[in-house]
């Protein structure tokens, strides 16, 4: 693209008071020669705007370079068809939190401008990458009620569907439920599930292709190009799909593994669904002699909130054993029903429900089981420590046990895969932190990175829980239902309307050739330039979302439609053959150099801030509209993610002079807040690597720190860059100043 | 340590008995956490706890029995009216009761309460001719079809010397505010709300049976009570009995006519009164305004508040058969009111329960504060400003 830059200085918002404007224009016209530059004093009215379209059209200009206010705020206002635009922050980042009219402040904003201009030269306009043959159709995996719901949705949207069932009959766990818990006021009456409607639904809808009985035998592609081959009873069906959403639920942890709870052990003892079948058949009764059950005994979290067992809790187990004891007490009022709990949690309004079932006079138990033991007639007895009377009791004859067990996610019955880097061509190891897939056998997956959709450390699938909850690390697959999360009834089916939309949308921005969340806007995509690349796989083993494959030489294979556009790859690729068209490592690179770096004796360090635009970024800003003061010396150049961070960008920082290098990121390891999942993570390693760097230019590794900032710390930003500042300061200038 | 058996039979026993609601508890605590007992220390407060005796109750477990437990609930109500759960928990503890007392055992300090109420139908071991001694040089008036209110003296202020003086002031007040009203006489029994606390079931029908068998005879409708504790008996017990009477507590009546012009005071010396809300006055009646309204419509006078008081107050120690109980001292509850009126600056403080003037004045003696606090009925302070 043949460019014709422009730089455009508002001087509104108190800019033109705190800022020598025409010795900052004296910048771009006389340091940079930048043909076009003009001040306005309310630039993104529309007056402003009007002058740069003027430009456009008269002056042939195209690459816009904007010194005003932050990146996050007009950006609809100074969008220009055809035209590269950067951003400068004068404003937030500028004057808002630097004092007026000081020499420093005047530098920084000198030295901001310097670095978008030479940025404005090197971008250039991302081409959307357009998918041949795009397919719009959603594939539901699933046929349960999550799955059902999904596909009903899609439909409903005018998405035609292709549900995949493993069993003959579609409805999954829910179908085999005697009743439900009150989905409706007053939350506390049981009723019929309505399964069988959603089935009838789907099983007439034109739009959705059943196959039941079937598995997935594999998926290639990407988003908007899978090819999904399906194994319908022994005969092999391929489907074009545009996006997936995983919907094949939990099972029941493995009663088998409760002995010390006897079952196994004595007949009586028996699990919730053994019961749920039993009340669905009509007739609750022992399993040891048939006989009558007039008194059951409930032990909640069998299994549960157990290190031995299931870590976790599983949300409904509580709900649905309360559900089971008026089972008991509607048919018999008389019958003596005991619930032994760890902590009863009726989520949602199921207070009501507990309420009702205490009532109906259900005696509960707050603590933990000691032992079951069984007389010679099979009736049990429980004993249990009750925190609540403080003492070991134990209960009159019961002729039923039943083990409220938790929920398996499907996606995490399989062989554990450890993902790791293997040995780079120099025989370095690149020890990239290690993930999990676990061969469930769902998705069948042909990605380089494994069969299946990462999980977290229970099997479930990871994703960024508090943001992008339905988003899995596989780009076009959504998780809905108890697959992805423990989760009761009405849970689950906003769930699957969640993931359905997604796999809409995903489907939607494919086509469009734009990244899906959280960078929905961005139409660039990685470019490897292959000529240079050197087989050493850290791209395809470091990108969190599995978007590179391989070929048998070890060929990175790229998917543009399963990319997030993080950079994670271009972070990762030590001979930097990886780049955007309006982001890449020299652009960045040519950032840090522009930075002018006063000599040591004039006492003016610098510092170069990278900082994640998802967080730390708009922190950086907050702590401008909240008037805090920052050093001086920072110059900030936003990343999409740490994740992207170069190692290079240090060394040409360190290089020029520059005296500390500060990374701001996102929350890494459990509970990570990483919007890209690993970024924060992979930077924070890669850092670790950096030592060997700065021993070389014999420097100290205290130069280069990388803090976790959220984007509600603002306040705490201040005192981040000061504490480095004066750890700098007692290290002393960097001596490659002036060279 | 042998676990213990749960008695599925007691458990229902108790529910029959009364414990309807103790099935709602989910054992929260916020019962214990709210009860008196807490703000005191000693023995009791660290035996008892209302939370575990539910469960013990709910699980039909020994050792809700123990007579330090059993009988330490003073029924203030603190913990029923905050219950997350509407527990009736005040019944729980009356059917608990119920179950050692209906088979004969009683606390040694009861046995003569009851003892007294089935020979002489009133707690204080005081002869029915004696019942209306406490009249005499006051001219009262007697009940008769055409009186509007019959005038139920408490028990404890027909016999007890001190309280007597409530009757007559009450009287008096009455009087000077020209009320139809009239008492029916020795024939009158205790209203049995105590001892129906204290687990006497059958003590409570005899004594109410008599009672409203009396009232309907005299052709009663409407009852005035000197104390909240018959109040609250006639009010909410006796329907269920079929006494079915309108019953108000005498302060009520009195503010209504203030509030109405057709009470006016004159100037009592200036006095800094704090006001005392008797539980069965406030929480278990809704009374909190009327007492406060007379106070406030008495010239000279300063109402001060005590920093617990309305829903809040905090309970005397008297109710629920405490008022017979031997408590050490440092762990009376009137001992931290009369404190905090003390430190509220008060130089009197007022209540409007038989029960709490005892248990007041008892303690603010043994705090030998009784130079610096007077402890009147809310009625002694009216009559004095009436006479003035």
């Amino acid at each position: 693209m043949d460019k014709k830059l422009a730089v455009y200085i508002c001087t509104g918002c108190g800019i033109g008071e705190a800022l020598d404007v025409e010795a900052l224009a004296k910048v771009a016209t006389g340091e940079y020669k930048v043909p076009v530059c003009r001040t306005h004093p309310f630039l993104c009215g529309a007056e402003g705007v009007a002058m740069i379209k003027q430009d456009m059209e008269a002056e042939g200009v195209n690459a816009l370079v904007i010194a005003a206010c932050s990146m996050r705020v007009n950006y609809d206002v100074f969008n220009f068809e055809g035209a590269v635009v950067e951003r400068v922050n004068l404003r937030e980042q500028g004057i808002w939190s630097h004092p007026a009219n000081d020499e420093d402040t005047q530098m920084l904003a000198e030295d901001s401008l310097r670095m978008g201009i030479v940025k404005a030269r090197h971008m250039a306009l991302p081409e959307p990458f357009q998918v041949e043959d795009l397919s719009r159709t959603v594939l539901v995996v699933g046929g349960g009620l999550a799955g059902l719901t999904a596909a009903l949705d899609a439909a409903r949207a005018g998405y035609k569907t292709v549900l995949v069932e493993k069993s003959e009959v579609l409805g999954g766990w829910v179908s085999r439920l005697y009743r439900q818990v009150g989905v409706n006021p007053p939350y506390s009456e049981l009723e019929e599930t309505d399964i069988a409607r959603r089935v009838k639904e789907v099983e007439e809808n034109p739009l959705i292709t059943v196959y039941k009985g079937a598995q997935i035998e594999k998926i290639s592609g990407a988003p908007g190009m899978f090819e999904a081959t399906i194994n319908h009873g022994g005969t092999q069906v391929t489907e074009r799909v545009g996006a997936i959403v995983l919907a094949t639920g939990a099972v029941a942890y493995d009663a088998t593994k409760l002995a010390h709870l006897g079952f196994g052990q004595y007949a009586n003892v028996i699990t919730g669904e053994m019961l749920e079948e039993m009340a669905a058949k009509g007739s609750i009764t022992r399993p040891s002699d048939g006989g009558p059950v007039n008194s059951v005994a409930f032990i909640l979290c069998a299994g549960s909130r157990d290190k031995e067992h299931l870590p976790y809790c599983s949300t409904i187990c509580c709900t649905e054993s309360l559900k089971q004891a008026l089972y008991i007490k509607e048919k018999n009022p008389e019958a003596k029903v005991y619930i032994f709990y760890k902590d009863m949690r009726a989520a949602g309004n199921y207070e009501f429900l507990y309420q009702r079932v205490q009532k109906e006079g259900v005696l509960f138990f707050r603590g933990e089981v000691v032992s079951i033991e069984e007389d010679e007639g099979k009736n049990l007895f429980v004993e249990f420590d009750d925190v609540l009377v403080g003492e070991k009791i134990r209960t009159e004859a019961v002729d039923l046990v039943v083990l409220a067990t938790g929920m398996v996610p499907t996606t995490a019955i399989g062989e554990r895969m450890t993902i790791k880097a293997e040995t780079d061509e120099k025989g370095a190891q690149a020890e990239a932190p290690a993930e999990e897939i676990i061969r469930s056998n769902i998705l069948n997956l042909e990605y380089r990175q494994g069969p299946e959709v990462p999980t977290l450390k229970y099997g479930f699938a990871d994703s960024h829980f508090i943001c992008f909850p339905y988003e899995t690390r596989r780009t076009g697959i959504y998780a809905a239902g108890s697959v992805r999360a423990p989760m009761d009834i009405p849970t689950t089916i906003v769930d699957a309307t969640g993931a359905a939309l997604k796999a809409i949308q995903c489907i939607e921005l494919t086509a469009k050739g734009s990244a899906v969340h959280p960078r929905v806007w961005d139409l660039s995509y990685p470019e490897f330039f292959m000529q240079r690349c050197t087989q050493c796989k850290r791209c395809t083993v470091e990108c969190p979302f599995g978007a590179i494959n391989e070929d048998e030489k070890a060929n990175p294979l790229p998917n543009p439609t399963r990319c997030r556009r993080c950079g994670t790859c271009m972070g990762a690729c030590p001979e930097r053959i990886i780049s955007f068209k309006n982001y890449s490592v020299p652009m960045i690179g040519d950032m840090v150099k522009a930075i002018e770096v006063p000599e040591e004796e004039e006492e003016k360090p610098r510092i170069v801030v990278f900082a994640c635009e998802n967080d730390a970024y708009p922190a950086l800003d907050m702590a401008g509209l909240n008037r805090l003061t920052l050093s001086p010396w920072i110059r900030v150049i936003p990343v999409r993610c740490l994740g992207s961070l170069n190692l290079i960008w240090i060394a040409d920082a360190l290089s020029k002079g520059i005296d500390g290098i500060l990374l701001l990121g996102c929350k890494h390891g459990e509970d990570y807040q990483c919007h890209f999942i690993k970024g924060s993570e992979l930077a924070s390693y890669r850092l670790s690597k950096i030592s060997e760097t700065l021993n070389r230019l014999a420097l100290e590794s205290d130069r280069v720190r990388m803090e976790q900032v959220s984007i509600m710390d603002y306040d705490r930003i201040p005192k981040i860059i000061e504490d480095f500042a004066s750890r700098l300061e007692e290290i002393g200038p960097n001596p490659y100043k002036g060279f | 340590m042998e676990s213990k058996e749960i008695s599925l039979e007691m458990r229902e026993y108790l529910i029959s008995a009364g414990a309807q609601t103790l099935d709602w508890c989910m054992q929260c605590g916020l019962c214990s956490a709210l009860c008196p007992w807490r703000q005191v220390p000693g023995h009791i407060s660290e035996s008892f706890y209302i939370r575990r005796m539910q469960r013990l109750g709910q699980l039909g477990l020994e050792g809700f029995d123990a007579e330090e437990v059993l009988f330490a609930c003073t029924t203030c109500g603190m913990c029923q009216v905050n219950c997350p759960r509407q527990v009736k928990i005040i019944e729980n503890v009356r059917s608990m009761r119920s179950t050692t007392v209906e088979a004969g055992f009683v606390p040694g300090t009861l046995r003569s309460v009851i003892g007294s109420l089935h020979a002489n139908g009133n707690p204080w071991s005081g002869p029915r001719e004696k019942r209306m001694d406490w009249q005499k040089g006051l001219d009262v008036p007697a009940f008769t079809p055409e009186t509007e209110y019959f005038l139920f003296v408490c028990c404890t202020s027909c016999y007890d010397p001190r309280s007597q003086r409530i009757a007559r002031s009450v009287v008096e007040v009455l009087k000077r505010a020209g009320v139809s009203f009239g008492v029916i006489g020795t024939e009158e029994s205790c209203c049995g709300e105590t001892v129906r606390k204290i687990g006497d079931e059958e003590l409570f029908k005899k004594l109410a049976e008599s009672n409203i068998e009396l009232f309907r005879s005299r052709g009663v409708r409407k009852i005035l009570t000197t104390s909240p504790h018959c109040l609250y008996t006639f009010k909410y017990e006796y329907p269920e009995l079929g006494g079915e009477f309108e019953v108000m507590h005498y302060t009520q009546l009195l503010a209504e006519l203030a509030r109405e012009g057709r009470l006016a005071f004159d100037g009592a010396a200036g006095r800094r009164v704090a006001y005392h809300d008797p539980c069965y006055l406030g929480r278990h009646n809704g009374v909190f305004e009327a007492p406060r309204l007379l106070l406030q419509s008495l010239p000279g006078v300063e109402l001060v508040e005590l920093s617990r008081s309305r829903e809040r107050s905090l309970c005397c120690a008297g109710g629920g058969g405490r008022l017979w109980a031997e408590v050490p001292r440092g762990e009376r509850f009137g001992e931290l009111r009369v404190l905090d009126a003390e430190d509220k600056g008060a130089d009197t403080l007022v209540t409007a329960c038989p029960y709490c003037i005892i248990m007041l004045e008892a303690d603010c003696l043994a705090l030998e504060k009784n130079e610096k606090l007077k402890v009147m009925e809310i009625s002694e302070l009216l009559i004095q400003s009436l006479r003035e």
